[in-house]
């Protein structure tokens, strides 16, 4: 290897040199942050839900003038929900996750505990865990007789249902290393008994990695003066036709109502991420036309260097390199160069994610991220100087003598 | 050591055909200091870069060493360079980036030689050119003798079998110029077969053997009707 000769090469182009180390430097820097980035923001699309996505539908209502007997409307439509072909079931709920709208509360482990143990978001709804599609890991479901009617109870805890379903997360956060069955929970002055764990059931808005799963089922049905939407389930395949009829359905039930959301799941995970997702293709785009901005860097680079050293490859030749030895030269040159631009920028990486976890609340970059991205700049202006390395190799010894 | 016979060199475009070299035939000896002179654009350069191994031939045969040279590969001719020849260029052809000793260094490294034998050899062959102390220095920093003079250092570094010379001196005042004449006669002396292409006749006259190379044709200057008819002329005017 002629690492010595080629850094006194380099060293007597400095300027140069720099410039192409500067540019590997900060095109290491910013890609190592943003490919990291990207990695939080598929995570992040990726969440699960702990729904069946693939089954569920969803239509919020909204009334117009009065809404006189609740109850019975609600078991009116619901029943007529249900006898749309196709239809698995039909429930009233008062939130999905990744639905935007959110009903929380805080969860304390003892009426008098001053500050609560931790906010969680309270699913109400008729048969959740079975519509839903949710995986019930541990005790039981609600019976029938345990529900009641949101509204009835509203104000008075002592009318609340006394037992409740909790998710994995919640358990675990409440009750480490403890079985959570039978354990007593108090939302407000409302004790709950936990009669059921269920693996997943995300919240409708996304906080943060730990309290995203900490959700509460009550056996409570709820209508829609209470802001409530139909959630309707069905196969994959079925989910189309479904909403049509339960629309029609529903307007024939009421033609005094009109639909503010008339949606698949997959359409509401698409919209909660929609935001992710373009950030997601900006960061990419931005690393795609950082890097083609610097394999071109050292397109031109090497181009000019081989325009400029066209004798002394002549001479090379000369004086018996093969071909194969001129090409390494150049990607041994190369490789230096990106080695001093990628040692510079994993420093500038960890100042920028500094920067970002200060003022962006980011978490600390992995270390993996370092050698993917020195990888990638490695591979990146070994292949960018190919080509100007092989015109190099084309330089015929004669060239020596004649110029 | 090197023998042309019936060596032809074709420059062809879309429209004309030019001899560069036509029925050339040479034949150097082992340990021979040749001096091959003629006019410009006779072919003597052409010659010094087909004999180098620096270009192909279009005709004939060439053998350097013993070995026939037509059929060898790139690779094959870059080891041939490499070991067995050593090149003096008229333009030095010192690598400006590099020191002294990182140029005499360059043909070695080709021949995956180990650093402390590298080393070793490199020194000997400053030493020899009276240059080791500046082994440190940029070609930027000699004069155009010194920098000849590493050039040489670098030919003899590698042990080549015979060295070609292009208008070693053609760069050089006088004086500098007797001081490499001197050095490759003391090369020569040690044992070196040396093919130098000059136009100087004095430094030709130095040398063992002429040869002249006269329109892409070695020629004997005593039988040549052109040479005749020019020391003719030059004998009528004077």
């Amino acid at each position: 290897m002629e690492i010595r000769p080629i850094l006194s090469t380099l060293r007597r182009h400095k300027v140069t040199a720099t410039l192409v180390i500067l540019e590997i430097a900060l095109t290491c820097a910013i890609v190592c942050n943003a490919i990291f980035l990207i990695g939080q923001r598929l995570d992040h699309i990726d969440l699960p839900s702990g729904v069946a996505e693939s089954e569920l539908m969803q239509i919020i209502p909204v009334g117009i003038g009065k809404q006189a007997d609740s109850h019975a409307r609600a078991t009116a439509d619901l029943a007529a929900l249900r006898q749309i072909p196709g239809v698995t079931g039909a429930t009233m709920a008062n939130q999905l996750p990744f639905g935007n709208q959110s009903w929380n509360s805080s969860i304390r482990l003892s009426p008098d505990q001053k500050l609560p143990s931790l906010n969680s978001t309270i699913y109400y709804g008729q048969d959740v865990v079975r519509i839903y599609g949710l995986d019930l890991i541990a005790g039981r479901n609600f019976q029938d007789d345990e529900y009641k009617w949101w509204d009835d109870t509203a104000g008075d805890d002592s009318l609340s249902p006394h037992v409740g379903i909790v998710t994995q997360a919640l358990a675990r956060k409440l009750f480490p290393n403890e079985n959570p069955l039978g354990k007593t929970i108090w939302q407000g002055t409302n004790n709950i008994q936990i009669i059921g764990v269920v693996r997943t059931l995300t919240r409708p808005n996304l906080r943060d990695v730990e309290s995203n799963g900490y959700s509460i089922i009550m056996p409570l049905r709820v209508t829609m003066g209470n802001f409530a939407g139909f959630v309707l389930r069905s196969r994959p395949q079925d989910r189309a036709r479904v909403l049509d009829e339960a629309v029609a359905t529903l307007r024939k039930q009421d033609p005094r109502r009109v639909f503010t959301e008339k949606r698949t799941y997959d359409e509401i995970r698409k919209k909660f991420f929609a935001g992710d997702r373009s950030m997601t293709v900006l960061l990419a785009t931005v690393c795609a036309a950082l890097l083609i901005v610097t394999a071109l860097g050292i397109v031109g680079l090497g181009s000019f260097w081989v325009a400029q050293r066209r004798r002394q490859i002549g001479v090379r030749r000369a004086l018996g390199a093969r071909r194969i030895d001129i090409v390494r030269y150049f990607q041994t040159e190369n490789f230096l160069l990106a080695t001093i631009g990628i040692a510079l920028g994993m420093v500038l990486a960890y100042g920028i994610n500094l920067l970002l976890m200060v003022h962006y609340e980011l978490p600390r970059l992995p270390f993996i991220y370092l050698p993917a991205g020195a990888a990638l700049l490695w591979l990146l202006g070994q292949a960018a100087v190919l080509g100007p390395a092989l015109r190099a190799a084309s330089v015929p010894p004669v060239v020596a003598t004649r110029g | 050591m090197l023998k042309m016979s019936h060596l032809a060199k074709v420059y062809r475009t879309e429209v004309v055909e030019t001899y560069a070299l036509r029925d050339f035939n040479i034949n150097v000896k082992e340990g021979e200091f040749v001096a091959v002179t003629g006019p410009s654009g006779s072919g003597k350069t052409t010659f010094l870069t087909i004999a180098g191994l620096l270009e192909t031939f279009t005709g004939g045969e060439y053998h350097l060493d013993g070995v026939e040279v037509s059929k060898l590969d790139d690779n094959a001719r870059s080891r041939i360079r490499n070991e067995k020849i050593g090149f003096i260029f008229q333009a030095f052809n010192l690598i400006p980036d590099l020191n002294v000793f990182d140029n005499v260094e360059v043909p070695l490294r080709y021949r995956g030689m180990k650093a402390a034998e590298r080393k070793q050899r490199i020194m000997d062959a400053l030493e020899r050119v009276g240059l080791a102390s500046r082994a440190k220095h940029y070609p930027a920093e000699l004069s155009g003798g010194q920098q000849q003079r590493v050039a040489i250092a670098r030919a003899l570094a590698g042990s080549p079998r015979l060295l070609l010379a292009d208008e070693p001196t053609g760069n050089l005042d006088t004086q500098m110029a007797r001081g490499v004449m001197e050095l490759l006669e003391e090369i020569h002396r040690e044992g070196a077969t040396i093919v130098m292409v000059t136009h100087d006749p004095e430094l030709a006259a130095r040398a063992q053997r002429n040869v002249h190379v006269i329109d892409g044709q070695v020629v004997d200057l005593a039988e040549d009707p052109r040479f005749h008819a020019a020391s003719h002329l030059a004998d009528t005017a004077s």
